[in-house]
């Protein structure tokens, strides 16, 4: 309880009244000085003198592609700027202005409107501005208070490829985009934050730090001179990225494949390095780069081949054939089976009352696994498959990494859908689904669903008998990368890639529009026709081609193209032949 | 003891609760002229701080209404409270780059350090008081209450948030000075910090070695100990220097920020420039509400709070900031007399604490926005803008006229 008497005396009392009184008279002191005894010498200060901070952004770090060549730059570009705190009469100032430099005043208006972020902070009126204008404005300097022009260092593509999906973009911060940012502190409203892509995955390596200029200006936004006591800092430049791309082959393949959508992943399977990724079609790179009229916007957006789209991580395909290895797999993990028996196929299997079709209508007579996955014949698979798991046949797909993401160095991946029975006793109910569907999912056909880069993952994972590291983009430094591994016996992949082996090289193999005439490349493949409800099928091409130790691997994939050995084939023949056979392309560093 | 709970509302002193609303009218006036350019809503910082005023109100009345047995009672329950409410926001995800937060996902969010600074002054002073028919003995009386307010002034340091940490650990001395601790322990506690920064710097080094020595033979120890003291802390100095060159660089940036948590290094000092150029030039009588080309013109960030001194220096000049200094002494010297003459000794110091609290602010705030220490970002009392500390300042005004001694039973 509160027994205690309070023990203060007097001389406490006062000690404390004095400290209090002290403490509060330097307080009133400093003020009396700095308001009364100096008042005149800040009011000048504050009538004449206004600080300006002009903010140097910092470069941003270029993004190149494996032999140097600059995929991404940046463009010193002069921008128009208002301070709205040292403008006189707005209205008038912008009717001058919009005649001097012969730009659309409500143009500028809205620019003015949208850009300004606070009294003394200047607001961007137009950009690009030309060496004709850029003297006008500094001719009519004095009746133009608080419009000036900047230096503004802005993202340019030299190169002629689209890699768009893959580079992303950049925006300018503004008070909405700042708000949201975990670290605010690091960005001032006007700098550019990778948006999307590589620019976003790696927006710390590129983005540097911008630096700061203190300029007295006068009443009429004359620059006086530097603050004494408030130093300039110099901007920090970013880092340069430098990506695994071969702009030369990434653009041949684009060539290749104007007109249709799809998607292509070149990668080199020892080192994950991913030396072409396609997704078509494109859209300019340029195109978020500054303000998109809404003329263009409205364009893309309404596109429906959905340019923005990034096919290779966020495009969802059922894999048709090329999923067979995996399939093959799952059947020979089973101790009952035989892969040297020889079941019939007639065209057509029918399982309970339903009729399940093979590609080639006319059935291709006797198989055993090996000319199952040469020939792609679905009856065998159908005939084989329907004794497994669901389950047994999923942890396989997952095994090969679908359903999963690859952790590619890109900000955005879909994990693409691997059935199990639990997913569809929830889609179907328990008794909904038969084993009818076991049957679609063992030749890669129902409700699997897998992105390019996974397949492009398991491609690898074939061509290194289960071991190959994580695709990448960046190889800025030499890091240790993890490995994609699945173990497996050794008999069973020679099995498999022998299998791949023919579907090139045997005659009745359905890849054989893949080869390229080079003796000591050997192409290893298997294509795809998936079916699918938008028309005619997908046509996918994966494979890989070997060189003593080096390896390279494809993966295409052409929207409702038609039949892969086909139309997708053609294409892998084509990469490889640029890869093997044009020295004047030589790639380097390709080598592991 | 019984206790009246109906207290004589009429006998409290009405005329302490007058200073605060007077001071609250002025920062209100201050945060229309601020908000006018600013849109309606939300962010507009007027709207924002009416908003709290009631709850800030309600606060008060239902503590003026708490016996204060029960503040003594329930003390040190209080204190695990608060420890457990300034280390919650470490759980959270940053706000703001800071661990001072904690959100409910309402648009503004709770500083539990500004209530935790009063909580902990009760814990001291419940605990000095309850020593108090015992001899004052060195270790107990003093190392103890260090050992209460340094928790939880570390935990918000570490926020960081070294303007409430100061804020936190200044009463200390006042209220072991009011506790009867003799002023030359007081004296031995600071020691070893004086001399370690002394240390830097050979002349301050020299200075304070001979006031120490000075300082030591008139307060006539015994001649061992004497001795000892002085060598100890001369040794200390002299150590400090090696012990800091031998940190690694990146170490010594670490030490250097937690004392200069300024985010942004070149905006404290263009901060402090503009400052004073907007207060200097306002003059005697200022440029006239919501005229004030500085604080209009310039991008004066935080101005709503910790540099809201500087927007009523340049429009309400240098008569309104004296007005403000003189409420503040008045409510300060107030509370120091309620607690000098207070009856029991808990209240005594729960009293002493408050005003060093009330003191801090008002100095570090006032003192920063000229220039006068660095840049420490604290509010200035029921002026600045900010929810929070709004509650904690009525909280800590419904103390004082609790236990201020006219209306006890």
């Amino acid at each position: 309880m509160l027994k205690a008497e309070n023990s203060v005396t007097i001389r406490q009392y006062w000690v404390a009244i004095g400290i209090t009184f002290s403490l509060i008279a330097i307080l009133l002191g400093r003020y009396f000085f700095l308001q009364i005894v100096n008042n005149h010498k800040y009011k000048t200060k504050a009538d004449n003198n206004r600080i300006r901070t002009v903010i140097i952004p910092a470069p941003r770090g270029l993004i190149l592609d494996r032999n140097g060549q600059i995929i991404v730059d940046n463009y010193p570009t002069y921008v128009l700027t208002a301070v709205p705190g040292e403008m006189k009469d707005r209205p008038k100032q912008i009717g001058l202005l919009s005649t001097l430099v012969n730009i659309d005043s409500s143009l500028l208006t809205n620019n003015y409107k949208k850009y300004r972020r606070g009294q003394f902070v200047p607001a961007r009126l137009a950009k690009d501005l030309s060496f004709d204008q850029i003297s006008k404005l500094e001719e009519n300097k004095r009746i133009l208070p608080g419009i000036s022009y900047s230096q503004f260092p802005e993202r340019f593509y030299p190169s002629q490829s689209k890699i768009s999906h893959i580079l992303g973009y950049v925006k300018v911060v503004d008070q909405t985009i700042r708000s949201k940012l975990e670290n605010s502190n690091d960005y001032k409203l006007g700098d550019l934050l990778g948006w999307s892509g590589i620019e976003k995955q790696y927006e710390l390596d590129l983005k540097g730090k911008s630096g700061v200029n203190y300029l007295e200006v006068d009443a009429h936004g004359r620059e006086v001179g530097h603050v004494l006591n408030l130093k300039k800092i110099n901007p920090e430049p970013g880092q340069n990225i430098i990506t695994s791309f071969d702009i030369g082959l990434q653009s041949r393949i684009e060539e290749l494949l104007l007109g249709h959508k799809g998607a292509v992943i070149v990668s080199n399977s020892n080192t994950g390095e991913i030396i072409s990724a396609i997704s078509a079609p494109a859209y300019e790179p340029g195109l978020f780069s500054g303000v998109i009229s809404p003329k263009d916007w409205n364009k893309v957006i309404n596109d429906s081949n959905n340019p923005l789209l990034n096919r290779m991580v966020q495009g969802l395909y059922q894999p048709g054939s090329i999923i067979k290895m995996v399939s093959a797999f799952a059947l020979m993990d089973n101790p009952g089976f035989d892969p040297d028996a020889q079941l019939n196929c007639s065209g057509f299997y029918q399982f309970g009352d339903r009729l399940f079709g093979c590609w080639l209508e006319t059935g291709h007579g006797d198989m055993d696994l090996k000319d199952a996955i040469t020939q792609s014949c679905d009856v065998y698979f159908y005939k084989t498959v329907q004794h497994l798991e669901v389950d047994h046949l999923a942890k396989w797909f997952s095994d090969f990494g679908f359903g999963i993401k690859t952790n590619l160095d890109l900000p955005v991946e879909l994990t693409g859908v691997v059935p199990t029975k639990s997913y569809f006793n929830k889609r179907y109910g328990k008794y909904g689904w038969s084993k009818g569907a076991l049957l679609n999912l063992g030749i890669g056909q129902g409700e699997l669903l897998v992105t390019p880069i996974q397949v492009a993952k398991y491609i690898n994972l074939l061509a290194t008998n289960g071991k190959t590291p994580f695709l990448h983009f960046n190889i800025t430094s030499e890091k240790h990368l993890d490995n994609y591994i699945i173990n497996i016996d050794p008999e069973l992949w020679d099995y498999i890639s022998s299998s791949m082996y023919n579907v090139i090289n045997a005659e009745e193999g359905t890849g054989r529009k893949a080869r390229i005439n080079n003796e000591d490349v050997h192409i290893y493949g298997k294509t795809g026709s998936a079916e699918n409800p938008h028309g005619k099928t997908h046509a996918w091409f994966v494979g890989y081609a070997k060189r003593y130790n080096e390896i390279f691997s494809v993966t295409i994939l052409l929207e409702n193209s038609g039949s892969g050995g086909a139309i997708a084939a053609p294409i892998a023949h084509h990469i490889f032949n640029y890869i093997f056979n044009e020295p004047n392309h030589a790639l380097i560093g390709y080598a592991n | 003891m019984q206790i009246n709970l109906r207290r004589q509302i009429g006998e409290l002193p009405w005329g302490y609760f007058t200073l605060a609303i007077l001071l609250l009218l002025i920062g209100m006036v201050t945060l229309f002229s601020i908000s006018h350019q600013q849109v309606p809503g939300m962010g507009n910082t007027f709207y924002k701080q009416s908003i709290f005023i009631m709850p800030a109100l309600l606060l008060f009345i239902i503590v003026i209404h708490i016996p204060r047995t029960f503040i003594h009672k329930y003390a040190y329950i209080a204190y695990i409270f608060g420890i457990v409410a300034v280390l919650v926001p470490y759980a959270l995800p940053l706000r703001a780059g800071t661990h001072r937060w904690i959100s409910f996902g309402l648009p503004f969010a709770i500083q539990p350090s500004e209530f935790v600074k009063i909580i902990t002054i009760i814990a001291v002073s419940r605990y000095l008081s309850d020593q108090s028919n015992k001899k004052m003995k060195f270790m107990t009386a003093l190392i103890i209450p260090f050992i209460i307010i340094l928790i939880p002034t570390a935990i918000v340091l570490k926020q960081p948030d070294l303007g409430t940490a100061v804020v936190m650990v200044a009463p200390i001395m006042p209220i072991l000075y009011w506790a009867g601790a003799r002023p030359y322990h007081l004296f031995l506690l600071v020691a070893p910090l004086l001399s370690v920064l002394t240390g830097f710097n050979s002349i301050a080094f020299a200075v304070w070695g001979i006031s120490l020595g000075i300082i030591l033979y008139m307060s006539k120890p015994k001649i061992l100990i004497g001795i000892g003291l002085y060598f100890s802390n001369i040794f200390l100095g002299l150590l400090s220097p090696i012990l800091w060159n031998s940190l690694q660089p990146y170490q010594q940036k670490r030490v250097l920020t937690l004392f200069d948590p300024s985010k942004d290094p070149y905006g404290a000092a263009y901060q402090i420039l503009q400052s004073i150029t907007a207060i200097g030039s306002g003059g005697f009588w200022g440029k006239g509400w919501r005229e004030g080309t500085q604080t209009h013109l310039k991008f004066l960030p935080v101005q709503e709070s910790d540099f809201i001194l500087s927007v009523i220096g340049e429009e309400l000049g240098f008569v309104t900031i004296a007005i403000i200094l003189c409420l503040f002494s008045i409510m300060i010297i107030k509370t120091i007399k309620f607690s000098a003459f207070s009856n029991d000794r808990f209240s005594a110091l729960v009293l002493i604490g408050i005003a060093t609290i009330l003191i801090s602010h008002v100095f570090v705030n006032t003192a920063m926005t000229v220039g006068l220490i660095p840049v420490k970002g604290l509010p200035l009392p029921f002026i600045s803008a900010g929810g929070s500390f709004l509650l904690s300042s009525f909280l800590m005004i419904g103390l004082v006229m609790n236990l201020s001694e006219n209306h006890s039973t």
